[in-house]
């Protein structure tokens, strides 16, 4: 008898137990920090760390589209870890809102006031002026380019000079058909000058703002697209990247480049290959070359782009939640106000831009073996100083991709302009209540 | 005498407690994961909340968006079209085989075998369902398009967009749900038949009935419950539908082609569960009731019509 009850009790113990989740599977060593970040740049970073310190560095890289959400759902369920997490300017103000980052201040973050680019310092505080998140870059926009084929289509590879072949859409577009008839694409992708088209902001006053950029930009796109100047690589698909390495099949236009079952078949039926010419991307889109150029290395030069523009930024911060604060921010320090650090990742990254200040100076006369010995530093500095990023607000994620599905409406003849646009303002109306449209 | 009683009392009772012992893991799980999530969203359904800090009630104003919103009209619309056609084939084709299947004179044999065959396409996992379907539609290279053209069906460059056309893709949905939940409907309405007494079937040969009148006044008719049990459930299933739509197109939430696909619940997902930080679960709450409340009704509606009939 007795043994039937032990054995009912057990099972039905067994039963409860199995629902509570297994607490404290998850400890781990004293000096150890938890990292989620969006791009691959942070997992150098830990792993130079965790040489230089000890400290074990567990580094989680997730797509952006789903790092806000993750990280999110992490921190407000009070989750100790990940220690360190990061985000994009556009997502800093809700992270802020949110409550998800601790104060740096508190920490001594105040003490290094002054000594990073005031722009990304600023972007750095929330509402109420409180210190946390801090970026190591600052990301300008320009456009790369093959000197090679520059050289050959142009007669120069100057980038002064290949600067003005895209002073604005118009000679954007002369310069595109110069090159179809060479042969080549000047762009991968049609959205290369979206980078550049971000000159106000999608909201302002609680009111939506298609700015003439952004209705330019979208007649830009349209006109690379059908008139056959892009490669039809969409941007960050497989091929937009093996472009950057030289040739490239030629795909048709409707060909779904993410769908990778659909691609191989395409590359195999591809009886064409073709090489593009250029990129729109901001300053860490060294990393992007650096990853992707192969055998082009060194052939690449950095112009100018229609106006100034800029995109993204790693800025890193700690969970609010985190038991290990100061060694987490110990770790911020390291990968944003070290010289030290800055000027092996200058170099690791061949040529990222840095944003403290001390390190800009000591590098703002070097020559970038890479992109053919220019003055990147001189040249992003430039372009930096035009960096307004009060222009960036927490729904430039959902609105830019609404815009992007209008435009690629439009360009692929689904619907004309006026309906793409149309559709476009309805969309918006209807997911923020808040925001008035004004048609 | 006495004693004996008493200590026999005293173990039933104990086993009456253990009862509750036993059903406590259920309930603590219910409760938990059933009931709270539908009270919580009853109650942030009136609230504007981002998903982190306070919500702040704002009274009917969700509701009055979703009736005012035109995406959650089409979103209902793109359902019932899914849906629709969806459950006409379904139904359509577990009858036939039901037919087939419970003939008396004629005995199919291999039922079991059938049935198995039938229900097979339910066990596999919703996402590999819909990345089989998307390799075989593939407009450019798929096999479907590829099988079509070396049959001089359709003619060589023209291949068929099933996925890309918004006027051709929910119905490609609609096939990919019959495919996959034909067998189910099958096997229940199966079960329905073998539960009819065989007595009226001899009683219907002894009278010289052919199968056709079998059929039309004696399966039919006392299949009746059981087919408003499949049309209810699959119903309710139908206006919740999410999987394969979602799976299917490439923009998740948005429903491509041009929103087409879009079903009520992808909809109350993009503004429950995406938006990164811009989350809007309260609105998201008010979408899941409105779509309980017309579940409700036309629940309601196709329970009492089918009851009619019967009269």
């Amino acid at each position: 008898m007795k043994m039937k009850k032990l054995l009912a009790w057990s099972l039905a113990g067994a039963m409860v137990a199995t629902m509570i989740p297994a607490a404290g599977v998850n400890a781990k060593a004293e000096d150890s920090l938890v990292i989620w970040t969006l791009t691959n740049d942070l997992i150098q970073f830990a792993e130079r760390y965790e040489e230089e310190t000890g400290v074990k560095c567990d580094v989680e890289v997730t797509q952006p589209a789903d790092y806000p959400t993750k990280v999110q759902a992490a921190v407000l369920a009070g989750e100790v870890e990940p220690d360190i997490i990061v985000g994009e300017p556009k997502m800093l103000d809700s992270y802020y809102e949110a409550g998800l980052l601790a104060d740096l201040d508190e920490l001594g973050a105040s003490e290094y006031d002054g000594q990073i680019v005031d722009y990304v310092w600023e972007k750095g505080k929330d509402m109420d002026g409180v210190q946390r998140a801090i970026s190591w870059q600052i990301t300008p926009a320009g456009i790369y380019y093959r000197r090679d084929i520059a050289q050959e289509v142009f007669g120069t590879d100057d980038p002064a000079e290949i600067g003005q072949k895209f002073a604005d859409y118009p000679t954007i577009l002369e310069t595109a058909e110069t090159l179809k008839q060479a042969g080549y694409k000047i762009f991968a992708s049609d959205g290369e000058m979206n980078v550049f088209s971000n000159k106000e902001a999608w909201v302002v006053d609680d009111t939506l703002n298609v700015s003439q950029a952004r209705l330019d930009y979208m007649d830009l796109c349209v006109q690379l697209f059908q008139g056959g100047y892009t490669a039809y690589a969409t941007q960050w698909t497989a091929p937009w990247y093996q472009a950057m390495s030289g040739e490239i099949p030629v795909y048709d236009k409707d060909t779904n480049l993410w769908d990778d079952a659909e691609r191989e078949k395409a590359e195999e039926n591809a009886t064409e290959t073709t090489q593009v010419f250029a990129y729109g991307l901001p300053a860490w889109g060294v990393l992007t070359m650096r990853d992707n150029y192969k055998e082009t290395e060194g052939k690449w030069g950095i112009c100018s782009g229609p106006s100034d523009g800029f995109d993204g930024g790693t800025y890193i911060g700690i969970n609010t939640n985190s038991k290990k604060k100061e060694l987490a921010w110990d770790f911020v320090k390291y990968c944003t106000l070290n010289d030290d650090t800055l000027n092996w990742w200058i170099d690791a990254s061949k040529g990222d831009t840095v944003s403290k200040l001390s390190v800009i100076e000591a590098h703002k006369d070097d020559e970038n073996a890479t992109y053919g010995g220019e003055k990147l530093y001189q040249f992003w500095l430039e372009q930096a100083e035009k960096i307004d990023l009060s222009i960036v607000t927490p729904y430039d994620q959902a609105i830019g991709d609404a815009w992007g599905e209008a435009i690629t409406k439009v360009k692929t003849e689904l619907m004309d302009k006026e309906e793409a646009i149309s559709e476009f303002y309805d969309e918006i109306e209807a997911t923020y209540p808040e925001i008035n449209v004004e048609r | 005498m006495e004693s004996v009683k008493t200590v026999g009392k005293k173990k039933k009772k104990d086993y009456n407690r253990m009862g509750y012992l036993f059903v406590l893991p259920f309930v603590i799980v219910f409760l938990v994961f059933s009931v709270y999530p539908v009270l919580r969203t009853l109650y942030l359904s009136f609230m504007s909340y981002k998903g982190f800090g306070d919500p702040t009630p704002i009274g009917f104003k969700n509701y009055a968006r979703v009736i005012q919103d035109k995406f959650f009209w089409r979103a209902l619309w793109n359902t019932v079209k899914i849906w629709g056609v969806n459950i006409v084939l379904q139904l359509g084709l577990a009858f036939l085989l039901t037919i087939v299947f419970s003939d008396i004179k004629y005995k199919m044999k291999g039922l079991g075998v059938f049935r198995t065959v039938y229900y097979l396409p339910n066990i596999i996992a919703a996402t590999s369902v819909a990345f089989l379907f998307k390799t075989l539609l593939d407009w450019k290279y798929g096999s479907v398009n590829n099988l079509l053209m070396s049959l001089g069906i359709i003619a060589k460059g023209a291949q068929i967009n099933w996925l890309g056309d918004p006027k051709i893709a929910p119905y490609v949905v609609s096939v990919i749900n019959t495919w996959m939940w034909f067998g189910n409907s099958f096997i229940v309405l199966m079960a329905g038949v073998q539960g009819i007494s065989k007595d009226y079937y001899e009683a219907a040969a002894i009278d010289g009935a052919n199968r056709w009148k079998t059929f039309g006044k004696i399966t039919l008719p006392l299949l009746r419950p059981i087919m408003i049990y499949v049309s209810i459930t699959s119903l309710i299933g139908g206006l919740q539908m999410f999987d394969i739509p979602y799976l299917i197109n490439d923009k998740g939430s948005a429903g491509n082609p041009s929103g087409s696909l879009q079903t009520v619940v992808m909809y109350l997902y993009k503004f429950g569960f995406e938006g990164g930080t811009k989350k809007q679960v309260g609105y998201a709450s008010a979408i899941a009731y409105s779509l309980f409340v017309i579940v409700l009704i036309v629940s309601v509606i196709q329970f009492k019509v089918m009851n009619k009939k019967e009269d």
